[in-house]
């Protein structure tokens, strides 16, 4: 079964490969990782799958109590019916603040090595304890949030079933969303380009055919949308134009403020603050700013708006920006240039695009959450 | 009748030691008055709950003038999504405490730091003390009045300033017991001068409620029943257990009550003990003691009667008293002598959000 999985992602690989090649009008005699099926999600040794911590994480997932007010749960801004994101260009964010990016969707996340546009972290369990703690996503207290855990006798039993432990702890907590998270994957099967890959060739039409020869080609796409996951994992400053709600909203422009307060950057920075640094505010290098973690393109179709600003509302638009070489941005990268490409050159672009998601939208419906009941510790009278 | 003299004999003892100390019954000294222009501010900053986490609660939200700036609950709120274990204190005098808190945990000269404690906490406001002085950054009427309170803009230390500030005005003037002590014999009606005889003779309150304040400012443990709801509520417990849990204080999971001052010091003899509260303004702050288990006074006069409560490391100050429901009811006279003009606050108008221009911070 494995040596069967592995010759259909070598083979798809070779095919792939093939095409990368034919793709000359790139210029540069660069090889990408190829494009391909995702192979078997990858787990942590120290957080092994099983069935039982998978039940428990999408509990865990949908529960309001793993936030400071217990008004925001994982699932508030990571709505399966919003593709697993919140629908908004800027993530909605803690009551009493609004976010400053988008919400990005979970699916898939499970493959990548840096989560949060910035790559801020390196694990889904980290993720998922930055967000519920972070003061304008969950704003919990890991402490309050574990009591509050105990309180709960189903997760004290559940927590005991998959953890061994008497009582549960906010690590785990994190360790089981994960776990749920690496089920939110795309199924090859369900993929159109996935089937193509697998050589299907009636998976794609020829429009996304040829979109995909101008994918890896023409449009230089691949250059930074490779691999399995369509991602180089690398940081890149598009020139994303700026998202006007940090002019004319003042929870937004709050927060930008904020965020550069809590990422450590200079005074004088602080006092000129107008726009997202990305990358900068972990490395403080003049050239990461307004760098980002470079997004995997599958469940496109269900994960609008784009940009880790949202300033895109469809891919046709995302589209025409590339087209025109991005907008203007101090530090944008040479490998955004005008691409010159003719409408129905965008027109095939977009329908292999298409052919990135699923047919059906992956949807977990909300689980009935376990109640708060009493500890047997009797008060004395 | 054995235990009767003993008791007299001490109280003997008590009242003339608190002479010798100077812990007599007076006026409140008046507090170095602070700036006017941080007053108005931390009067605004009281009231506004962009002082919070979520923006749901202020100060205000559990110490509302309304009900004596306390929230007139037994146990009260907390943040939202929890439930506090403790009862809200009134902040009628709370400038005058030298430790802060029911269990002391803070020091009282150094308010702002209270304020900070009550912002930041996870079972208060929760908030992140670097959000919200972005958030005052976007009203430019604070921007303003810190500019005329500090000549300068928000910052964390300022915002804790002018609170403390404004908390330096809400004091008590004017009650009749301090008309009665300049001189003003007709400011007490004979059942509250009885009142005044007892608290200071065979009721022996003064024993711990004394001086200016009528507070010891010491700690003691008066047996006070529990509040079942601190662990028949799963929102309280879960706040209570991480409290002590975050006091470092040990075994929390066993506790069955209220430890009180032992979370603070970790010491065995200080289990269940909690500061001697003021008594100034106690006609306004039911429900009474630190788990809001005494409805009113006559409540609380009826359980110092029998001698306080049943648990255990009660203090030795503690016996029945033997008072007459005349006794009681002279006690509960006096007692509503203490409060004296209302402190009345006009709620601000809060100023909004406005726009800033971006880029210009």
């Amino acid at each position: 079964m494995r040596t069967t999985r592995f010759a259909v992602l070598a083979l798809a690989a070779l095919l792939l490969g093939g095409a990368l090649w034919a793709g000359g009008a790139l210029g540069q005699a660069q090889r990408f990782p190829a494009l391909g099926p995702l192979p078997a999600v990858p787990s942590p040794p120290d957080n092994p799958m099983s069935e039982a911590k998978v039940e428990l994480g999408k509990l865990l997932f949908w529960d309001t109590r793993l936030s400071g007010d217990v008004s925001t749960s994982c699932a508030t801004c990571h709505d399966p019916k919003l593709g697993w994101g919140d629908g908004g260009a800027l993530s909605r964010g803690y009551p009493g603040t609004e976010h400053w990016r988008n919400s990005q969707t979970v699916l898939n996340a499970a493959y990548f090595s840096k989560l949060f546009w910035g790559g801020e972290v390196t694990s889904l369990e980290s993720q998922a304890s930055a967000a519920a703690t972070g003061n304008v996503a969950g704003n919990g207290d890991p402490i309050m949030m574990e009591e509050r855990l105990r309180q709960v006798p189903e997760y004290v039993r559940r927590f005991k079933e998959v953890f061994g432990v008497e009582r549960p702890t906010i690590g785990m907590a994190w360790m089981a969303i994960a776990a749920f998270e690496r089920t939110l994957v795309s199924k090859a099967g369900q993929v159109p380009f996935d089937r193509y890959a697998r050589g299907d060739q009636s998976a794609l039409g020829p429009e996304a055919r040829r979109g995909l020869a101008l994918f890896q080609g023409k449009a230089g796409c691949i250059q930074c949308h490779n691999g399995p996951l369509l991602s180089d994992e690398s940081y890149h400053n598009l020139g994303v134009q700026r998202n006007p709600a940090f002019e004319n909203t003042p929870l937004r422009q709050i927060t930008l403020r904020y965020q550069h307060v809590i990422r450590g950057v200079s005074e004088t920075l602080y006092r000129s603050a107008d726009r997202d640094l990305g990358l900068y505010y972990t490395t403080k290098q003049e050239a990461d700013k307004g760098k980002f973690r470079t997004p995997s393109l599958r469940e496109l179709r269900y994960t609008a708006p784009y940009m880790h600003n949202g300033v895109f509302g469809t891919l046709e638009e995302v589209i025409e920006f590339y087209n025109r070489g991005g907008d203007d941005n101090l530090n944008k990268s040479p490998l955004m240039r005008p691409l010159g490409l003719s409408e129905q050159e965008k027109k095939d672009l977009l329908a292999f695009l298409l052919s990135l998601s699923s047919d059906q939208p992956l949807i977990v419906e909300p689980p009935d959450l376990p109640a708060y009941a009493p500890m047997k510790v009797e008060a004395r009278p | 009748m054995k235990g009767f003299a003993a008791f007299v004999g001490l109280i003997g003892i008590v009242l003339s030691a608190g002479a010798a100390a100077g812990q007599a019954l007076a006026p409140l000294p008046p507090l170095e008055p602070p700036k006017k222009e941080q007053v108005e501010l931390g009067k605004s900053l009281f009231f506004d709950p962009r002082l919070s986490g979520d923006g749901g609660v202020s100060c205000d939200s559990c110490h509302d003038p309304a009900t004596g700036w306390g929230d007139g609950k037994a146990l009260s709120t907390g943040y939202p999504g929890s439930e506090y274990f403790r009862n809200a204190q009134t902040l009628l005098n709370a400038a005058y405490y030298k430790r802060n808190y029911w269990d002391g945990r803070m020091a009282g000269p150094d308010l702002p730091t209270t304020v900070r404690d009550h912002l930041t906490e996870a079972h208060f406001m929760q908030v992140d003390g670097r959000l919200f002085v972005e958030r005052l950054r976007q009203v430019p009427e604070y921007e303003e009045m810190f500019q005329k309170a500090f000549n300068g803009e928000p910052t964390f230390g300022r915002t804790l300033n002018a609170v403390a500030a404004f908390l330096k005005t809400i004091v008590s003037r004017n009650a009749p017991i301090d008309r009665y002590l300049k001189g003003d014999s007709a400011a007490l009606a004979a059942a509250a001068r009885e009142g005044l005889t007892l608290f200071q003779g065979k009721a022996g309150c003064i024993q711990c409620h004394n001086g200016a304040l009528l507070s010891d400012q010491k700690f003691h443990a008066l047996g006070v029943p529990g509040n079942a709801d601190v662990f028949a509520n799963p929102l309280r417990h879960i706040t209570f257990r991480r409290f002590f849990r975050t006091l470092g204080a040990p075994n929390t999971e066993n506790y069955r009550g209220d430890p009180g001052l032992y979370g603070v010091t970790k010491d065995r003899a200080d289990w269940g003990k909690f500061r001697t509260p003021g008594l100034r303004e106690v006609s306004r702050t039911a429900p009474y003691m630190h788990n809001g288990s005494l409805a009113t006074l006559e409540d609380v006069a009826a359980f110092y009667d029998r001698g306080g409560g049943q648990r255990g490391n009660k203090s030795a100050l503690l016996r029945p008293l033997g008072l007459t429901d005349a006794e009681k009811r002279a006690l509960v006279e006096f007692m509503k002598s203490l409060s004296g003009d209302p402190v009345v606050i006009e709620r601000p108008d809060l100023p909004d959000y406005k726009l800033r221009k971006l880029g210009q911070n």
